[in-house]
């Protein structure tokens, strides 16, 4: 286990260093040069001027230089400064980054619930009624663009029924979002869940549980759904990526003040700074995630880390 | 055990953030936007957006009547010499910073020098003009001397982007403009959230001295909560809801808001903002005068503004947009181009391109306001004389980096963008094509002496007849090609049980009158 632990976190290492050298290096594979962008409209900034704030940004030295700067700067917690507004990146992301968290989190939360309940009962019920409804429905899941969703959500809910704000940070404002960002992957998860259930339940163990005479939600509860959490966990660590992505369209939608959002405006504004700052937080955490996810999955299943 | 810290800390954020929402209260008046403010300080941007929250927390020295007259606010009162060489202000007494320091000449001098520091300059600096030097004669009055006349300094005093900045900010270090503000304006900084809302509170101690408004004291309401909300769906369902009280609805929605019983829609007019075609010269075609007169005959901008935006903006004929000096549409329209496809085709073929031999350009815009839209109805308005455009939508910063860029380039396909530029004085003019230029386009001797002529003539009335000399050159050369105005952030939803918002000129809401029932 021990073993396992130090490779995973090596791996994990390696991954966000490798992502160090892309992010560092980004800003020389755009066209445009930041600078310009950040005086193109002040006509009486001269050629030199425009060398000393390149200067000053460290722009005009090797790159090789310009990656130990970096690095060193990271390591003291220096993210830089965004480009629009000259705000420390890093008070940005970290003021930023519970909103996403939370947000995330509480979806995930919400798909695992939806997901495991509507996938268990499928798996229970197959090939009738309530089995090709749940998966049919998963289908209009997993088609539904989260932006379309999300507006249908708030013109119905916010706007005619007037259950839910239509913005703000309160819990109230979570659940239409985290509803939305939840919706797609409420559906692969129910499929998953439907699939491992319907091969759990063939197994021997279950029969045999069955034939010591244990009651019914005793065999499921117990026996069946316990082994069923296993592959969920294992997805789970690339389902949280895939909501921290999505995230980006929902906190758009919602005014959430999230992340993402801030990763938008960054794009939309070329500001370089505060797009490294962006990738490289959501890679530490991504990293971070999944590695914590196949350690729970080989403590669940110690057949995982000894291979 | 770093992993557990790790899960716990991030816990601990998760919950700070569920406790910490917060209710807006009665008094509060909540104005959602698509997008935040770059920064508090007014030196390090220019957007409108930006633009429009400084109002509130700074003043300047003068400030405009409903007509645009400019009359006096922090200043009551100003004086030029005979030769235009001094400005001279007297400043009222009894204005007070927010932190209670008394607002006097000191900070006058510090803001034209933060402004002029030459390690981090304004970014408008420019603006202030050929200053000589700024000194003061007592407590208050302060006298600005130039090297040269200097005719749109007492526009600029005007502006936001002259706001007075008092001098205990310095104190601030860092966290000036980005956590802490010091104005003298009506509304006093609570808390920035990044990306999220600008809260600001009354300031008591308010003495309207110039601003449009009938309420000569503080404001009326508490607190004005600035909110960004980026979708325009969601600005129009919490207007909807009552949850906003002022919000810019979608275009494509401005019906739902004039046929909602509950809303009002207002439209800002005299917003100075000047939408227009120009070209990179540094290459063929554009480069020739044929090819920019082509694309000027071969647009109908009467029919593609009413296609795309319904009787919301209107059309500009000049180079300085509505409600800024210069801006004579008889005048400007009897000098240029009509639609005339025919003419454009001819034009063409003296280029050598035809129907058959089609000239290919690209042509560039930045996101929002339906530019994309428009853009185009131009796309095939261009393509029936034998002009095949390619369109590219980006970023405003990005499209004035880039149109740079296409000027100094020297191959290549041809280029011309669609820009916007909101200024409050005819001196934008020299901003854009004076050389270098702030594109380092279009300049020639001729027109640089004009442009002089405008910055150093100050009698208004000459001044105003050098202006009309500089828009009939770049009108006929077809180097700006006015098209409309507004373009941006125009269109206000008001929910109807919030009265009193008022605007200055130039697209700045003013919030002393407002109450909400």
């Amino acid at each position: 286990m021990t073993n396992y632990l130090v490779n995973r976190l090596f791996g994990a290492l390696l991954t966000v260093w490798v992502t160090t050298l892309a992010v560092c290096f980004l800003i020389h594979l755009v066209p445009g040069d930041p600078v310009q962008i950040m005086y193109a409209q002040s006509a009486t900034t001269t050629p030199e001027q425009l060398d000393l704030i390149r200067h000053n940004l460290g722009l005009d030295r090797s790159i090789i230089h310009q990656y130990i700067i970096y690095m060193s700067n990271l390591l003291n917690g220096d993210f830089g400064t965004t480009i629009r507004g000259q705000q420390p990146v890093l008070d940005l992301i970290l003021l930023r980054l519970p909103y996403t968290l939370w947000l995330t989190i509480t979806a995930l939360i919400i798909s695992l619930i939806i997901g495991g309940v509507a996938g268990f009962f499928a798996a229970y019920k197959q090939g009738q009624w309530l089995d090709r409804l749940l998966m049919s429905s998963t289908i209009i899941g997993i088609s539904i663009p989260p932006f379309w969703l999300g507006l249908m959500l708030l013109a119905f809910f916010s706007v005619n029924l007037g259950w839910f704000p239509v913005a703000g940070d309160g819990w109230l404002s979570l659940i239409l979002p985290a509803t939305t960002l939840a919706a797609c992957q409420a559906a692969t998860i129910g499929r998953i869940v439907r699939s491992t259930m319907i091969d759990i339940f063939d197994q021997d163990y279950i029969r045999t549980a069955y034939a010591k005479g244990l009651s019914k939600p005793r065999v499921l509860g117990r026996h069946a759904l316990r082994s069923g959490m296993v592959p969920i966990i294992s997805i789970l660590g690339m389902q949280f990526a895939y909501m921290m992505g999505g995230a980006i369209v929902v906190e758009y939608i919602f005014s959430w003040n999230g992340l993402g959002r801030l990763a938008i405006q960054a794009i939309f504004q070329r500001d370089y700074p505060l797009i490294q700052g962006f990738i490289l937080t959501f890679s530490i955490i991504v990293v971070l995630v999944s590695v914590l996810m196949d350690v729970l999955y080989a403590s669940l299943d110690p057949r995982i880390s000894r291979k | 055990m770093k992993v557990i810290k790790t899960i716990l800390i991030t816990l601990a954020c998760i919950t700070t953030v569920a406790t910490s929402a917060k209710v807006f209260s009665a008094d509060d008046i909540i104005w959602a936007r698509y997008g935040d403010i770059d920064t508090l300080d007014p030196h390090r941007s220019t957007s409108t957006l930006s633009m429009q929250v400084w109002n509130q927390i700074y003043e300047p020295l003068l400030a405009r009547d409903s007509e645009g007259n400019i009359g006096p606010n922090l200043a009551k009162s100003y004086s030029v010499s005979g030769d235009g060489l001094t400005v001279s202000f007297a400043l009222n007494d009894n204005i007070k910073c927010h932190d209670g320091s008394e607002f006097t000449s000191k900070d006058v001098i510090f803001t034209y020098e933060r402004a002029f520091s030459t390690s981090n300059p304004s970014n408008t600096k420019s603006a202030w003009g050929p200053i000589k030097d700024v000194k003061a004669n007592g407590e208050l009055a302060v006298e600005f001397t130039f090297n040269t006349p200097f005719g749109a300094f007492i526009p600029f005093m005007a502006d936001p982007f002259a706001s007075m900045i008092c001098d205990s900010n310095e104190k601030l270090g860092k966290s000036y403009g980005t956590t802490a503000a010091v104005g003298t304006g009506a509304w006093k900084l609570d808390n920035w959230v990044k990306g999220d809302k600008i809260e600001l509170s009354r300031n008591d101690s308010y003495i309207n001295l110039g601003r449009l408004a009938d309420n000569k004291g503080a404001p009326k309401m508490k607190r004005l909560i600035i909110k960004v909300m980026p979708e325009g769906q969601a600005r129009l369902a919490a207007l909807q809801t009552g949850e906003v009280h002022i919000a810019e609805p979608p275009l494509e929605s401005v019906d739902a808001v004039k046929s909602n019983p509950k809303l009002d829609l207002f439209i800002a007019d005299n917003t100075g903002q000047d939408v227009f075609f120009e070209f990179a010269i540094s290459r063929p075609p554009f480069n020739d005068i044929r090819a920019r007169q082509a694309v000027a005959y071969a647009i109908d901008p009467d029919m593609a503004l009413d296609i795309v935006f319904e009787g919301l903006v209107s059309r500009e004929y000049c180079t300085v947009a509505q409600g800024v000096m210069g801006n004579d549409p008889d005048f400007c329209k009897s000098v240029g181009y009509k639609y005339n496809p025919e003419k454009a085709k001819e034009l063409l073929a003296e280029l050598g391109y035809s129907v058959s031999k089609r000239l290919e350009v690209n042509m560039m815009t930045w996101t929002g306001g339906n530019r994309e839209k428009l853009l185009q109805v131009f796309q095939s308005q261009l393509k029936q004389v034998g002009i095949d455009a390619k369109i590219e939508v980006m970023d405003i910063g990005s499209l004035n980096a880039r149109v740079k860029q296409e000027n100094n380039i020297t191959e290549g396909p041809g280029s011309f963008d669609l820009m916007g530029w909101s200024w409050y004085d005819p001196d934008i003019l020299y901003q854009l094509w004076h050389s270098p230029g702030a594109y380092e386009g279009y300049n020639t001797p001729e027109l640089d002496a004009l442009l002089d002529k405008t910055r150093s003539t100050t009698d208004p009335k000459k001044r105003l007849a050098v202006v009309q000399q500089v828009q009939k050159y770049l009108i006929e050369q077809a180097v700006h090609v006015p098209l409309y105005t507004p373009g941006w952030m125009w269109l206000y939803g008001i929910n109807k049980n919030t009265t009193g918002l008022k605007f200055e000129p130039f697209n700045q809401p003013i919030f002393l009158d407002v109450t909400i029932k």
